[in-house]
């Protein structure tokens, strides 16, 4: 499978790649992109199984990465992976679209059960 | 005449300490409430605007900056890039997590890093600010807020 990791931060996509390994996730493609911009074209040509994106990004943000998708007929399996975890980020997560949101900072336990039902499933 | 609102101590505290502890833990734990002069290294803050406005900030020693990279990329040489977007991930999880204590809606700004002292503006007030020790050095977490707001 393919996964992309949308995030403004090289330094947190690594994170991000490090913790999917010990989560037991080691197998998979990596795709990287560092803003909404530059996934939303990734998801149209690399046609990755799941996208995890900051919600905070230059040139394109998350959400509205996830609304442009979505708009274009999209409906690849979108999580979020963001600093912000309020009930109110929550929702609007929830309400675009995304499976999940992980709050940072994270663990492997967390993205273990948050992409098991997607992965695994 | 309006009420600042502001995080408790305790809240920012946790805060730091998680960030900390999930990213830079391991052998050299965070040791909060020793204060200590931080020499001017790196700084790095993020704004918060809308319903709650405030600015959370971190300012760290060169080298503590430096280890802060190495432990978050996993590797043993540092470029100022890469040091810069470690510093600004860290104010960004923990100016997020601030953001989630306070009243909303409000939006989080990208994280503005200086090698130097973070700039303020003189409107501003320091509402809360976390001394701590990690790695033989001292580093600061503050948060300032609007007077009046």
């Amino acid at each position: 499978m393919k996964i992309l990791v949308a995030d403004d931060s090289r330094v947190m996509r690594q994170i991000v790649i490090r913790t999917l390994r010990q989560a037991g996730y080691a197998g998979h493609d990596i795709v990287e992109a560092e803003n909404g911009r530059q996934a939303l074209d990734l998801v149209h040509s690399e046609s990755p199984d799941l996208v995890l994106s900051d919600w905070n990004m230059p040139e394109m943000n998350g959400i509205d990465l996830l609304a442009a998708l979505r708009s274009a007929g999209s409906t690849v399996p979108f999580g979020f992976v963001t600093s912000e975890g309020s009930p109110d980020m929550r929702a609007r997560a929830s309400a675009g679209g995304a499976l999940f949101l992980i709050a940072k900072p994270f663990t492997p336990e967390a993205f273990d059960e948050a992409l098991a039902p997607v992965l695994k499933g | 005449m309006s009420t600042v609102v502001e995080p408790t101590l305790t809240d920012v505290q946790m805060v730091v300490e998680e960030v900390w502890n999930s990213f830079l833990g391991g052998e050299d734990p965070l040791v909060v409430g020793a204060p200590g002069e931080v020499p001017t290294g790196w700084s790095a803050a993020v704004t918060v605007t809308g319903a709650w406005e405030g600015m959370v900030s971190v300012e760290l020693p060169a080298g503590t900056a430096e280890e802060v990279c190495r432990r978050m990329l996993g590797v043993e040489e540092t470029h100022d890039e890469d040091v810069a977007d470690a510093v600004g991930e860290l104010v960004n999880m923990i100016g997020g997590n601030v953001k989630s204590l306070m009243p909303g809606p409000s939006v989080l700004s990208l994280p503005v890093v200086a090698a130097g002292r973070v700039a303020r503006s003189s409107d501003t007030t320091e509402v809360c600010r976390i001394d701590a020790w990690w790695a033989g050095a001292p580093l600061q977490v503050c948060v300032h807020v609007h007077r009046g707001h």
